[in-house]
């Protein structure tokens, strides 16, 4: 019987994934990003909050039905959105920690943001954990979205 | 990638006690664990610099305008010499702050800081929180004219 044995999770083959992850984040794969994520990865993006009159929608949930809809829809509105990775550091326990610039020139709307061909490029904290089947099963990740709507030029606080 | 537990641990309680003091409000003890030549970096406000009066006026600031200032720590990573905080800082707005009057708001806000710890003090940090929720908590309605309510 044929058998699949997968490497043992190291700091090193941690990073790996993720790096994987931003290198498919760039080709916009996003079917090979969410692959790199275990089945119930849990998802979350603390700037992400759509206040509506009456409930406000945030970036928590799962990578399979939060944050798919989310990197697709972003790439739908930034044709050109790309990432640079400055630092990546991890353990053995599988935390992975990178510094990201993420970028992207708008040509669809973007939450409440009107499309005016404006580019932005904002530093991204993103915080992984990678399970001992080296599946991602944690994505968190900051950044000031304020920095992006003005680069935008949305002045509004919405 | 990865230092001995030890030193990971060690580093890792240099941050907690940093975050320790900022809960007590206590500026001081908060700035001994950091290094007189640290590297500061605070997205959201704009900041980049060196010297610890750049991060000892970041935090100054934000328990001047918040008296009440709340630290609920929820994960502390350590990575080798790196060291990730997140938490939420939490209070009610009583001075101006990030160019916002005063309009006795509270505020809630998720954070992550990245520490570097270098013998034994911080020697780099970089934060980030999202200006947009901090804004709309505080009742500011436009990024350019973020002093009128």
């Amino acid at each position: 019987m044929t058998q699949v044995s997968t490497p043992p999770r190291t700091a090193e083959s941690a990073a790996g994934v993720v790096t994987e992850f931003f290198d498919r984040y760039r080709a916009h794969d996003v079917e090979g990003m969410t692959d790199l994520c275990a089945m119930n990865a849990a998802f979350s993006y603390p700037p992400v909050e759509l206040w509506g009159k009456q409930r406000v929608l945030r970036g928590d949930g799962k990578v399979r039905t939060i944050g798919k809809p989310l990197w697709t829809g972003l790439i739908a509105s930034f044709p050109n959105l790309s990432n640079t990775v400055h630092t990546l550091v991890s353990n053995d326990e599988g935390d992975v920690v990178a510094e990201v610039d993420v970028e992207g020139t708008q040509q669809l709307a973007w939450g409440l943001v009107a499309p005016a061909g404006q580019h932005y490029r904002e530093p991204h904290l993103f915080i992984f954990h990678v399970g001992p089947d080296l599946l991602i099963d944690s994505i968190t990740a900051y950044w000031n979205d304020a920095g992006i709507s003005q680069q935008l030029g949305h002045t509004e606080v919405d | 990638m990865t230092s001995s537990s030890v030193g990971t641990s060690t580093q890792a309680q240099i941050v907690q006690s940093f975050l320790d003091a900022l809960a007590r409000h206590d500026v001081e003890a908060a700035m001994a664990a950091v290094d007189p030549q640290v590297t500061v970096t605070v997205h959201p406000l704009g900041i980049r610099g060196t010297g610890a009066g750049v991060l000892h006026e970041v935090v100054t600031d934000l328990v001047r305008a918040f008296p009440d200032l709340m630290i609920s720590v929820s994960r502390v990573i350590a990575t080798g010499d790196v060291v990730t905080a997140l938490f939420k800082a939490e209070g009610t707005q009583a001075g101006s702050y990030a160019g916002a009057i005063n309009q006795e708001k509270h505020l809630d806000i998720d954070q992550a800081w990245r520490f570097t710890v270098t013998g034994g003090l911080i020697t780099e940090v970089s934060a980030y929180w999202c200006q947009a929720q901090l804004y709309r908590r505080l009742a500011v309605k436009r990024y350019d004219e973020i002093a009128i309510a």
